[in-house]
């Protein structure tokens, strides 16, 4: 996904060597034509949606993250089209009044939907942890299609 | 195991974990407040240096974050590692083979498992940049402990091995028995290894410091460290020696 936010085909990556990971994958080596390294390269992915969930966004999708960044910004860049969920949409001149608080562009952003507690079993750092009960109920419901639609339709708001 | 793994840290390296680390974790911050008091840390969470009380148990816990002056994103860290700006990191792996190479993908073939495990994360490019890496694994039986791993998810730089039974150490890209835990024979890790580990050196034995379990106790006094174990395994010593073992 790096690659794809860059606009370039692959990418070339360290390690990966004599590992059945670069097999699978198919990863192919390529020679530096300036040092003359053999070095892995990836091929981008390029999603057509993401779905992130943030802490903060305003309607326009200008949005901060708390806690780790995690791949949020990369994933934003590489995907042709962004969905938010958000713990809270704050009014659009919050983003105005301090702009360099703001961790994804609205620009980027095609939706966003206000989904408290979204992230829900699992945790939203710093806001909230993995709820362990959470995850046992879900796992339980997975087990068939009914039970998953009991569950969804109770979790959400 | 927790003490074993802190003795591998040397003071001023910067230290990695990966998620579900909590015996790794615990590692770090012994080594922090014995023998190592200047490395630097950077957590699951991308947290720098953070002053825990008391080890959460999920990796995404707000308390990764506490006394931490900045965090790393999850493209950072990597960014960090391929320059060459990690020193030592902890792995878990499914299956270690007598070459060090780690498991953590299938076992059975790709194409039909026998089993899908979670993958290796970032293993396969960490083991590479990482300079040292260091892998623990809770039990050590012959199922884990194969001549050659179902699938090779990372392979490199892998040094040390810190089982309940001992610690192996790569000689010339073999894995061969460094040293055993008090109550632990030659013999008990040879029959619980698919391999042949015979060292061409000394084994020693390891013995943790009165010093080293009093911190341990205390960065850890509900033994979370426990979680991590099997509650029943046949390969483990019995009754005291088992906590021995984890600590």
């Amino acid at each position: 996904m790096q690659a794809a936010s860059l606009g370039i085909p692959f990418q070339p990556i360290r390690g990966l060597c004599h590992t059945d990971v670069a097999a699978v994958g198919g990863f192919a080596t390529v020679r530096d034509p300036y040092s003359g390294e053999e070095v892995h390269v990836v091929p981008r992915i390029r999603p057509d949606w993401a779905v992130l969930h943030v802490h903060e966004a305003d309607e326009h999708g200008n949005a901060r993250l708390h806690g780790s960044l995690g791949y949020d910004p990369v994933m934003a860049e590489a995907s042709a089209r962004v969905i938010l969920t958000t713990e809270q949409i704050i009014p659009t001149h919050e983003p105005v009044d301090h702009p360099e608080l703001t961790t994804i562009p609205g620009i980027f952003v095609s939706a966003v939907v206000l989904v408290p507690k979204g992230a829900f079993p699992c945790g939203c750092m710093p806001d909230y942890d993995v709820d362990p009960g959470g995850i046992e109920d879900y796992l339980r419901a997975t087990r068939s299609e009914d039970t998953l639609r009991e569950y969804l339709h109770d979790v959400t708001p | 195991m927790a003490i074993a793994l802190a003795r591998t840290v040397r003071d001023g390296e910067t230290v990695a974990q990966g998620v579900d680390s909590v015996l790794a974790s615990l590692a770090i911050l012994l080594a922090r407040a014995t023998h190592a008091p200047t490395l630097t840390w950077i957590t699951v969470a991308g947290g720098i240096n953070p002053v825990l009380a008391g080890l959460p148990n999920s990796s995404v816990s707000p308390r990764w974050l506490s006394g931490t002056a900045a965090i790393l994103s999850n493209p950072e860290f990597y960014r960090l590692a391929m320059r060459g700006g990690v020193d030592r990191m902890f792995l878990g792996a499914a299956q270690i083979d007598q070459h060090g190479r780690l498991n953590s993908t299938v076992i059975g073939s790709h194409d039909r498992p026998r089993v899908r495990l979670p993958g290796g994360g970032g293993a396969a490019v960490l083991a590479q940049v990482v300079r040292h890496i260091v892998v623990w694994r809770t039990r050590h039986t012959v199922e884990i402990f194969v001549p050659e791993v179902d699938f090779v998810t990372a392979q490199g730089n892998v040094e040390t091995v810190v089982t309940p039974l001992g610690v192996l150490a790569c000689r010339e890209g073999r894995l061969v028995l460094e040293a055993r835990f008090p109550g632990v024979s030659v013999e008990d890790i040879s029959a619980n290894t698919g391999f042949p580990v015979a060292s061409p050196g000394p084994v020693t034995v390891l013995e943790p410091a009165e010093a080293e379990l009093t911190i341990l106790q205390e960065l850890d006094p509900g033994r979370q460290r426990d979680l991590e174990f099997p509650a029943a395994d046949g390969s483990m010593p019995a009754g005291g020696g088992r906590e021995r073992a984890r600590d």
